[in-house]
């Protein structure tokens, strides 16, 4: 009975230790990629190389498609907010409501998850099987910093990436929210940019950028953070995926929440 | 396994299309950054004008200040004093400075629905122009505050009309009344008949009026005989030879009549004192009595003929009687 109870404690402190110290470890790999990437040292031909194509891959190749469809999806809501709020009678606010939870809310979050989806996922288990083939040991060994060359790169190529889609799509959104509210004409104008300069205040628009800096620092930060943890077993692969983009989901979330509890509480 | 280096070389124009995104992003960026700062006035000249107000229920910062539906300017601070006064502090470009005069009236108002709304009314735009850091007060007008008053009235009002309306209600029995009496006002003796609720005694008034008319006519004819019989007592008792007149004269010549009787009296008292000294004087005594006796038979007469006199004249008193001493 003692040892039952003794055994099931254990592995309950085992969990409790592990999950604590993948924590510690990413806020350790975070802290220590954003020292990395202020120093100037860090860049040279082959890191902006890396950084380039990590931009490519994360931002360029999906940039019409999901253009599209954030596109899509802002003009159905738009829609959708600036009738509802004419039923009421409450247009006035439509513009303002639109822009709120477009731009400052639902499309950096949704970019941020698209993107965690799409390239979290493949650099989780690129480094993953990296670290389960040695391969970042075999480096380490030719004098090849990994942290430098590999990783660093792609954590600022994230970044970089979320910030470009996000910046991409916001404006879109606000193009459209003008000529859905105010039709194809510019007399209006002057309205919108009052608007405008109501919703974004020099702490929202310093809110914001930091809110997207990092989700885009999340999506890479976490999964690359995961895949150095994974045992050096193969069938640990998956696994290890499977918690990094839990861990990314719920990071995503938590830094949503606070952003709008510091907003509107 | 998505591995950099492996697929490098089959990305075309690698460097220039992350420089596009790159450069796109930074000028997004700027340009958003430029335009809110642009819409936010910070590149035009402004005004700043200072609205007091007892509480600021409903106001926030960035909220417009509207002209005719338009925005002209916008809260830009709200600050409570020590006195407990809310300022409002109100930012007006200058382009839209030119809406606002020295006599402009601003007021709150705060709908069912929605937010607050400051609104700006200038009633003659000739007036002289708003000065710099002018301080006006905010009026403020709660459509919510008045709602439960006027519902409170409204109710009151309703249950009147409702007691007046239902069924055995005064207003319906007061109305029901003049109807019959408008009814009746339509009968032969018209407004009368109304009044007084038939026709029978409405014709019993009718009646009575004729008899006062027909009573006046004799009292008229009475009054004209009273009149002349008193004109004629006038004339009897206070005219020229008249009641009043004759009686004065009557009692002149009693005065006078009285007076020869008294000296009559006297005399006669004389004689009897000669009457004593008779014995000493016979002969002088036989003459004073002759003389006597042809006075006092004169008096007689006079008295006699008084009587007669007031006794013609006095129509009152026919037993009237002189006693002679």
């Amino acid at each position: 009975m003692l040892e039952a109870i003794n055994g099931y404690l254990t592995r309950r402190g085992a969990t409790t230790l592990a999950w604590l110290g993948g924590w510690a470890s990413l806020i350790g790999f975070a802290a220590s990629a954003l020292i990395h990437a202020v120093t100037p040292s860090t860049y040279n031909s082959a890191t902006r190389s890396v950084v380039a194509k990590q931009i490519y891959f994360t931002a360029w190749q999906i940039l019409p498609g999901f253009s599209l469809f954030a596109t899509l999806l802002s003009f159905v809501i738009i829609r959708i907010v600036v009738s509802t709020a004419r039923d009421f009678g409450l247009s006035d606010y439509a513009l303002e409501t639109v822009i709120r939870v477009l731009v400052l809310e639902l499309l950096p979050l949704i970019t941020a998850l698209f993107i965690a989806l799409r390239s979290s996922a493949a650099i989780n288990t690129e480094v993953a099987l990296m670290n389960v083939h040695n391969e970042i040991k075999a480096l380490e060994d030719v004098g090849v910093d990994s942290m430098r060359f590999e990783f660093i790169p792609r954590v600022i190529g994230g970044t970089i990436s979320v910030l470009a889609l996000s910046a991409v799509r916001g404006v879109i959104a606000l193009a459209l929210a003008y000529l859905v509210v105010y039709g194809a004409q510019f007399w209006n104008f002057a309205a919108f940019s009052l608007v405008v300069s109501k919703v974004f205040s020099l702490p929202i628009l310093l809110g914001l950028s930091l809110k997207v800096f990092m989700f885009g620092l999340a999506v890479t930060v976490i999964p690359i953070s995961e895949g150095l943890r994974a045992p050096q077993k193969l069938f640990f692969v998956p696994i290890a995926v499977l918690r990094g983009m839990v861990r990314l989901f719920f990071v995503l979330m938590l830094i949503e929440v606070a952003s709008l509890a510091i907003k509107y509480i | 396994m998505e591995r950099a280096p492996v697929r490098a070389p089959l990305i075309k124009n690698l460097e220039f299309k992350v420089g596009l995104l790159l450069a796109l992003t930074a000028l997004i960026t700027l340009a958003f950054v430029g335009y809110v700062l642009h819409a936010r006035g910070v590149f035009e000249p402004s005004r700043t004008l200072t609205l007091t107000a007892d509480n600021a229920d409903g106001v926030s910062v960035g909220m417009p200040v509207t002209y005719s539906g338009f925005a002209i300017g916008q809260v830009q601070r709200m600050t409570l004093t020590d006195s407990g006064q809310v300022h409002l502090l109100i930012d007006i470009p200058e382009k839209n400075l030119r809406w606002l005069r020295s006599t402009s009236v601003f007021t709150m108002e705060k709908p069912l629905v929605g937010a607050a709304k400051i609104k700006a009314f200038s009633a003659d735009l000739k007036d002289p122009p708003l000065p710099a850091n002018a301080e006006r007060e905010l009026f403020t007008g709660d459509t919510a505050q008045e709602i439960p008053i006027l519902v409170a009235r409204l109710k009151g009002i309703l249950e009147n009309v409702e007691a007046m309306t239902q069924a055995g209600s005064s207003i319906n029995q007061s109305l029901a009344s003049v109807s019959t009496l408008t009814q009746r006002m339509t009968g032969d003796y018209g407004v009368m008949e109304g009044m007084l609720g038939s026709a029978e005694n409405a014709r019993k008034v009718v009646d009575s009026i004729d008899r006062a008319n027909t009573l006046l006519k004799s009292l008229n004819v009475v009054s004209l005989k009273v009149d002349s019989t008193l004109a004629k007592t006038d004339q009897r008792l206070f005219g020229q030879a008249g009641v009043m007149d004759s009686v004065q004269r009557s009692l002149n010549q009693v005065n006078g009549i009285l007076g020869d009787a008294r000296e009559s009296l006297k005399k006669a008292d004389a004689v009897l004192a000669n009457a004593q000294g008779i014995s000493a004087d016979i002969k002088g005594a036989t003459t004073d009595i002759g003389t006597l006796r042809a006075e006092v038979d004169d008096s007689l007469t006079k008295v006699n003929h008084l009587i007669n006199e007031v006794n013609r004249k006095w129509p009152f008193a026919r037993d009237a009687e002189i006693k002679l001493p």
